[in-house]
């Protein structure tokens, strides 16, 4: 690992958001929590970033973030922290009909 | 001269078009287009070429905007969809009307919670309107069972009515730069002040451009204690209403049309206000052709027993052909058409998803 990616997280990205960040996977960001990764998203892929927040900041309420397989719902949600090498999973909620 | 006719159809399963020629003898479907979630607004713009514009209603990723120029094959997301600036603590949950402005690329959007936005960029950005959005009002409204809706938007020069469920209906005179309730004779069954100021459970307004001042209202109806508040009439720009429910078998429905070329002919579909279906599950639209003061029951093709759909208040159109077609989606994924005025219906798809929206427009 190199020095530069020591200091970022990956961001996986679901497969229907690609499109949002010019078809990637996923997303190095420097960010020490969830909350952080969900700003910089905000500034570097804002239409990436409206289909994961609503307006308040707030998560969409059936999508479901995993810091390195864990659901942030157990952690301390937006506030769970992060560290270097660590990965986020943004994943859709099983919901629908 | 524009020589097809076209349906956008709003789905709980997306956005499907419907085009045929004037005749209306075959209509050839495509879609679903967007991702597959729920449309509940649809539009057809005919000033200048002719865009569609739909709302899509993602449960995972929100609200969006859906535009097409090529009439219906193709549709591409808009840049941005209405959304409440941060400070103000709502956020967006449905998009449940667009409708054309006064200026080419003017568009308006009324959203859930009630709410009204505006675009003078065919829709790439919106700007909440504070008259509405920020009135006195706002945070008393309560959401009826579709939610806290701002769900019809009706220009009429600089003047806008808008309807909210459940809100009421409000007015401009100020091309929306101000409102005002205006609720004088729409009532309520469930509040104990049988005509409050505002808070009336609106369902769909609607006008005949050609009569300035006459409007119709399909309101929250089927009050055994307060009968005949469901459907209702103004002759002097919404400012006062009267009743027009007599004659119909209920006041509850979701759907009032007006016929294009006759501002005394409107439609309306009752539903049983218990279980929301069709009466003795025998579906029918009812047609005043004297603004409301009598009524006849349509049902020549539809029908005539164990049919439990409903039709959703923005689920029923008509065309503006010589002799026009009504158009009426269910919720059990039908799509009627009754032609001859509604006088003779045939069913033109008979399993689409359950259908929130229909427009039409000859282009």
């Amino acid at each position: 690992m190199t020095a530069r990616a020591e200091r970022f997280v990956t961001v996986h990205v679901p497969a229907p958001l690609r499109d949002c960040c010019g078809g990637t996977t996923t997303l190095a960001i420097s960010a020490g929590s969830v909350r952080g990764v969900l700003d910089e998203l905000e500034r570097r892929h804002p239409r990436l970033h409206w289909n994961v927040c609503d307006e308040t900041g707030a998560l969409r309420r059936h999508l479901n973030v995993f810091v390195n397989g864990a659901n942030i719902r157990d952690a301390c949600g937006l506030e769970t922290a992060l560290a270097p090498g660590d990965t986020v999973t943004i994943l859709t909620a099983v919901s629908g009909g | 001269m524009a020589d097809r006719v076209l349906l956008t159809i709003g789905t709980k399963k997306g956005l499907f078009v419907a085009e045929a020629s004037r005749t209306r003898g075959r209509f050839a479907l495509r879609g679903p287009f967007g991702p597959g979630v729920a449309v509940y607004a649809t539009l057809t713009d005919t000033r200048g070429t002719p865009r569609i514009f739909a709302s899509s209603c993602s449960a995972f990723f929100g609200m969006k905007v859906l535009r097409s120029a090529n009439l219906g094959r193709s549709f591409q997301e808009s840049a941005s969809a209405p959304a409440f600036p941060k400070d103000d603590g709502r956020a967006l949950a449905n998009i449940w009307s667009l409708e054309s402005g006064d200026h080419r690329r003017d568009l308006w959007c009324g959203v859930e919670p009630a709410s009204l936005f505006h675009s003078d960029d065919d829709g790439e950005s919106w700007e909440l309107v504070p008259g509405i959005s920020h009135h006195e009002h706002a945070r008393k409204w309560q959401p009826g069972n579709g939610g806290l809706c701002l769900h019809t938007i009706v220009r009429d020069g600089s003047h806008l009515h808008l309807g909210i469920s459940t809100g009421g209906h409000y007015r401009s005179e100020d091309g929306g730069r101000t409102f005002a309730a205006a609720n004088t004779g729409v009532g309520a069954g469930f509040v104990p002040d049988p005509y409050p100021e505002f808070g009336q459970c609106v369902h769909k307004i609607a006008r005949h451009p050609g009569a300035p001042g006459r409007f119709y209202m399909q309101n929250h109806g089927g009050w055994p204690d307060r009968p005949g508040i469901g459907v209702l009439r103004s002759d002097d720009d919404g400012r006062t209403w009267q009743s027009i429910a007599k004659g119909l078998p209920s006041d509850f429905g979701f759907p009032i049309v007006v016929h294009p070329h006759d501002p005394d002919t409107v439609y309306v579909a009752p539903l049983d206000p218990a279980t929301r279906t069709c009466p003795d599950a025998a579906p029918a639209v009812w047609r005043s052709e004297n603004g409301g003061g009598s009524w006849k029951r349509l049902s020549r093709g539809l029908p005539r027993k164990d049919a439990y759909f409903t039709i959703l208040r923005d689920a029923m159109a008509i065309d503006d052909l010589k002799s026009p077609a009504l158009y009426a989606g269910t919720t059990t994924g039908q799509l009627w058409m009754g032609q001859e005025g509604g006088e003779d219906w045939s069913c033109l798809f008979e399993s689409l998803p359950p259908i929130n929206n229909v427009k039409v427009a000859v282009v």
